[in-house]
């Protein structure tokens, strides 16, 4: 009905490009959101610890990472960070070159802006944690240590999946943008692609489905992760 | 009723364009002489070709070729109207016959001459060259095998820089971003339109700096006019070897701050030898 031609993908170049460029969206996916939680954790923690300068510490991290665009923070690390002087003398050419990766300053970026957006999240699941339950472990005589782990770590995760779902499929997303700092994910190849065969439609077809798929995927397993840890009184648990 | 006015003369004027599109078929030159006026379609963002100056002027190399062609048939340089055309566009405006002629980095194609005709050519325009550091000592394509070149996002050669000479392509959205990253070390070089490279390297900050590898291809340059039109065709081409025989291509070449091609010299030898 629209014509659509997708002859281009018989070409054994361009079937190439799309699964290097699946590859690497996804690395770059894993690799950030996992980066991500684990801040996300550490960050909540420390906010429990309620030492003064650790939270300000906290708080400028998250404000600095959360309320500026993941774009322009891969600029700045892929750009500035060198000229800055992060550089390493490369032993084959005897050249000064940029410590940093294109893929590595994407995966910090991200990593950094997933964590802000996932340290908050774990923030909400501990404060909305009902006081009572504190105080009962506390009467049960559980010390801070054993009161985190057991206790409020355990249910504030409960409470914060549906959030955190949120923050790793909009950071699945934004691996797209890493395209600009040469990072060859599936939307530097994709755009690649249609510039040569001029096949704008199909191409972005597929990769809307692609998208769609990647991320279904992710959706679903946290879902499921919902579902196995749900217990009585809380989310999913009846 | 001068809204009204206006709008019929609106009215009429596009009945007009529809008929003069239509007598196009007939004969432009005629059309053109009647009018008195060529339309050019030209660039207005492609230095050294066609762009806007410091006075918000079109200008360029091949501005001053359509300028020349309006002169040859109408009397008078000044007798011409520039319509700023992009790729995407140049041969629907042809065809569609809002322009008479296309004067704009139209490279010639077999898939183009299926529906519009070429002037005779007039530039030997080069494909991508690399741009790297003086010190560097690789000279061919083929040496670039395996090493980090940056690039732009799109370019119609990164499949075969890729594919063919097996280059890591580190493509960027924008030039200005591929030259920083040059001048970072996160390529070896930088491979461009030879043109706009050749402009680049007489900039300060890139004086060392080099075209290490040369293009690996030229392709053909020359306007484009309606189809089957000989009348008109013989016309803008007998202008267009005036202008050769004349070194006038020369001279635009060192107005525009080219660097002279042996295609231009040699097609103006020429020229001259079949005037005499």
């Amino acid at each position: 009905m629209l014509g659509l031609d997708y002859s281009w993908l018989a070409d054994p170049a361009y079937q190439r490009w799309l699964l290097i460029g699946v590859v690497n969206t996804l690395k770059l996916a894993a690799l950030s959101s996992s980066a991500a939680i684990l801040i996300g954790m550490l960050g909540a923690l420390g906010f429990t610890l309620r030492i003064f300068w650790l939270d300000a510490l906290i708080e400028l991290f998250v404000e600095v990472f959360r309320n500026t665009p993941p774009l322009l923070q891969m600029l700045f690390a892929y750009f500035t960070l060198s000229t800055l002087g992060l550089r390493v003398t490369d032993p084959s050419t005897g050249l000064s070159v940029p410590l940093l990766s294109a893929f590595a300053c994407a995966a910090i970026s991200l990593s950094l802006f997933g964590g802000a957006l996932a340290i908050e999240a774990f923030r909400s699941g501990i404060e909305t944690m009902p006081r009572s339950i504190v105080d009962a472990a506390r009467s049960l005589g559980y010390g801070r240590w054993a009161r985190f782990w057991r206790i409020e770590a355990p249910i504030a995760t409960r409470i914060c999946l549906p959030g955190l779902t949120n923050i790793l499929t909009n950071l699945f997303k934004t691996t797209s943008q890493a395209s600009v700092i040469t990072v060859p994910e599936l939307m530097y190849y994709a755009g690649q692609i249609y510039n040569d065969t001029f096949r704008t439609l199909e191409v972005m077809i597929l990769v809307l489905l692609i998208y769609v798929a990647l991320v279904s995927i992710l959706t679903l397993a946290m879902a499921r992760l919902e579902a196995f840890m749900a217990f009585p009184g809380y989310g999913r648990g009846l | 009723m001068a809204g009204f006015k206006r709008m019929m003369g609106a009215s009429a004027l596009a009945l007009a364009t529809f008929f003069v599109a239509g007598a196009a078929l007939a004969g432009t030159l005629d059309n053109v002489k009647a009018r008195g006026k060529l339309i050019v379609g030209v660039k207005n963002d492609y230095v050294p070709y066609g762009y806007l100056n410091d006075k918000g002027e079109v200008v360029g190399f091949e501005v001053s070729l359509a300028k020349y062609v309006a002169k040859e048939l109408l009397g008078s340089e000044d007798k011409i109207e520039l319509v700023p055309v992009i790729a995407a566009n140049r041969i629907d405006f042809l065809t569609a016959g809002r322009i008479d002629a296309i004067f704009a980095t139209l490279g010639v194609t077999t898939e183009r001459a299926k529906v519009i005709d070429f002037t005779t050519e007039y530039v030997s325009a080069a494909g991508p060259s690399v741009l790297m550091a003086k010190e560097s000592t690789i000279s061919k394509w083929e040496e670039l095998k395996g090493k980090s070149v940056c690039g732009i996002q799109g370019s119609y050669y990164n499949k075969k820089m890729t594919e063919e000479f097996g280059i890591t392509l580190v493509a960027f959205k924008t030039q200005p971003e591929a030259y920083r990253a040059l001048k970072d070390n996160r390529c070896i070089g930088f491979v461009f339109d030879d043109m706009t490279l050749q402009q680049k390297l007489k900039e300060p900050d890139w004086a060392s700096y080099k075209i290490a590898v040369a293009p690996y291809e030229f392709q053909p340059m020359a306007g484009g006019l309606r189809k089957d039109d000989a009348e008109f065709r013989e016309a803008v081409d007998k202008a267009i070897d005036k202008a050769e025989a004349e070194g006038k291509l020369i001279a635009w070449e060192t107005e525009f701050g080219m660097p002279h091609s042996d295609y231009i010299a040699a097609r103006a030898k020429a020229a001259a030898a079949k005037k005499n």
